[in-house]
């Protein structure tokens, strides 16, 4: 490897940086564009499922009463809450000056930035009629009709545009010193290309001063924001009556998911980038351990959460709560509930464990159960708890169909391309931040060998 | 009278620059800037102190860009609910305490807008001339000190530049 840094000499110097990051923006090979490719085509296939679903209607998924938001509602709270880890890395770390970010930070705010992106199709995909969907925005209109401003569902888009504008200048401010890095450097469309996105970069006295301040701001901003925005999604369900969603914890049970599903997804996406990008010299074992005891701690507030809602459940002896959960529990879909609690409260457990919090393979595998897990419980949520809902005669299970299903795949192949094409052509790691707390990385590489040598 | 030329001073470590900076107090210059390829505080402070800037002008954008998008989020959801007048099962017409929701969501939203717009203004961006003296390796691995000075005094700053520890002292026309 060209550039490998000697980690035996713990000397990483800032050369050594930008020179693992421009490895990884160098011109891509035919396995990286025949992954792109294939991401392409499962977009494309999500595409012409959605297509026949816009021509024929809703009838071609398993809609139906009592079960009217189902796999496209659950695949927006999945994406929503995929989406806050990276905020809460990138923001609520950076104030409290966690080391251990910089090395992931970049890629947790893009997952973050593209999560939103995807996030925000699904309540179009969910409509009837998708060409109204400007419908769902608050403004005045010759239908005389008031935009409710009571409603969750106003809040959420109040919530979201504002998660996506936010994180997305999150993101792009935080990358215009490291563009000026590239443009210094490159030639050809490329140097054009990142001359027009450094925006006259230089790094001078007057523009560190200015953007260190914008972007302690910013990240203030976005703490309460990263709260706010999963709570406001979580009103959408326990704003209403129905049984099993009808809960007061669910704001902070809901946050709580969020972070620990979103640190799962950094981890399923950065495991295998270190090895193919080979920045293992950057993102070390020791930022994954770091990553992993996150995932564990909220492992333990999700497994408090549920045994919480469960206790209320009982204490309150709401006949019909109780008839709810125990459908949850040891109904037709019981063995969704049994897959949730493996995959979120007893797999993660193992992250006890140091040697497997060390291991990159354990971790890969846990982060997806934890993916699977919370994807679960968001379907249990909302389409368990509205297939049995308050009057029994109306039970009825709801089964998506190969329509739902082809556009969530589509969905993660959506993702994972703009992912890819991020790593391609921007930084998917900070040299800046790296460059700043150097002295830190080189301890994160000292760490980095016990582990090894214990792995 | 002679002319001002620009002494530029290259620094392997930002100490050592955020020292050069501290010796200019008692120089003559005439002004200088600073390059580093990543916020040092070292060279922070020192600019702060011989500039005696105070804090960024960033913030007072942010707070106004705060409170004017709170109070667009507090007249849109009121003054909507009080034009359409529609009464909801006896609930007021203007509900606050829902709308607390939305003012929050649109204070951040202006006062992030607030920042980033600031930010670029008061940086100077986007601009696509050089600043005097800038060398590509000020975004890399050094840090750079460009001090405007009348070109009799060029010696002392290049004197100056090299006792705190410079790799290279370049002089260049201003």
């Amino acid at each position: 490897m060209a550039a490998a840094v000697d980690q035996s000499n713990h000397q990483l110097t800032y050369l050594d940086v930008d020179r693992t990051a421009q490895r990884v923006m160098a011109p891509a090979g035919l396995k990286y564009w025949l992954w792109v490719a294939f991401c392409a085509f499962l977009v494309a296939v999500g595409g012409a499922f959605w297509t026949r679903q816009i021509y024929e209607g809703l009838g071609v998924t398993g809609y139906g009463q009592p079960t009217l938001w189902a796999v496209y509602i659950t695949d927006f709270v999945f994406w929503v809450g995929i989406a806050h880890s990276g905020t809460l890395i990138s923001a609520v770390l950076f104030l409290f000056r966690t080391r251990w970010r910089t090395a992931v930070y970049r890629c947790a705010e893009t997952m973050t930035v593209f999560a939103v992106l995807t996030a925000g199709l699904f309540p179009i995909v969910h409509l009837g009629r998708p060409w109204f969907f400007y419908w769902l925005c608050p403004y005045p209109n010759e239908r005389y009709l008031q935009p409710d401003f009571r409603s969750p569902l106003t809040w959420d888009f109040f919530a979201i545009s504002t998660y996506l504008t936010t994180s997305t200048l999150f993101l792009s401010m935080g990358l215009i010193p490291d563009i000026a890095n590239q443009r210094d450097i490159s030639t050809g469309w490329r140097k054009k290309f990142y001359t027009v996105l450094a925006c006259g970069w230089q790094g001078t006295d007057r523009q560190w001063r200015n953007f260190s301040m914008a972007y302690l701001l910013l990240a203030g901003f976005a703490t309460p924001l990263v709260l706010s925005v999963h709570s406001v999604v979580s009103w959408d369900f326990a704003t209403m009556q129905t049984p099993g969603m009808h809960s007061t914890i669910f704001a902070p049970y809901f946050v709580a998911g969020a972070i620990f599903s979103g640190c799962a997804m950094v981890l399923t996406l950065i495991i295998p980038m270190r090895k193919m990008l080979h920045i293992e010299d950057l993102v070390t074992i020791w930022h994954l351990d770091s990553l992993a005891k996150v995932i564990l701690l909220t492992s333990l507030v999700i497994t408090y959460s549920y045994s919480t809602e469960t206790f209320l459940v009982w204490y309150t002896q709401d006949p019909i709560e109780m008839m709810t959960f125990h459908q949850r529990f040891f109904g037709l879909q019981g063995y969704l509930f049994g897959g949730m609690v493996l995959c979120n409260c007893l797999i993660p457990l193992l992250l006890f464990s140091p040697s497997i919090r060390t291991n990159t393979i354990w971790l890969f595998i846990i982060s997806i159960f934890v993916n699977i897990g919370m994807w679960l419980e968001r379907f249990v949520l909302i389409a368990g708890s509205l297939s049995t809902a308050t009057i029994p005669t109306q039970w009825k299970f709801y089964v998506p169909k190969i329509t739902e299903v082809m556009i969530t795949i589509a969905s993660f192949g959506w993702f994972l391309m703009n992912f890819s094409l991020f790593t391609k052509f921007l930084p998917i790691v900070s040299m800046t931040e790296l460059k700043e707390g150097v002295g830190w990385l080189r301890k994160s590489a000292r760490n980095t060998y016990p582990y090894r040598k214990a792995a | 009278m002679s002319g001002d030329i620009e002494v530029v001073g290259v620094f392997s470590s930002d100490v050592e620059c955020a020292h050069a900076i501290e010796q200019l107090h008692r120089t003559p210059i005439r002004g200088f800037h600073t390059f580093a390829p990543f916020p040092s505080e070292h060279m922070a402070e020192a600019t702060d102190e011989v500039r005696g800037w105070g804090r960024s002008p960033v913030r007072k954008f942010v707070l106004a860009g705060g409170i004017t998008g709170a109070i667009t989020a507090l007249v849109m959801t009121v003054g909507t609910s009080w034009e359409w007048n529609i009464n909801t099962g006896g609930r007021p017409i203007a509900s606050i305490t829902p709308y607390i929701v939305i003012i929050f969501e649109m204070m951040i939203l202006f006062g992030v807008l607030g920042a980033v717009t600031s930010f670029f203004v008061k940086s100077g961006l986007p601009s696509f001339e050089s600043s005097t003296g800038y060398r590509t390796r000020f975004g890399a691995d050094r840090f750079g000190l460009v001090v405007k000075v009348a070109e009799s005094d060029g010696g002392k700053i290049e004197a100056l530049m090299r006792d705190a520890g410079a790799e290279e002292v370049v002089r260049e026309a201003a």
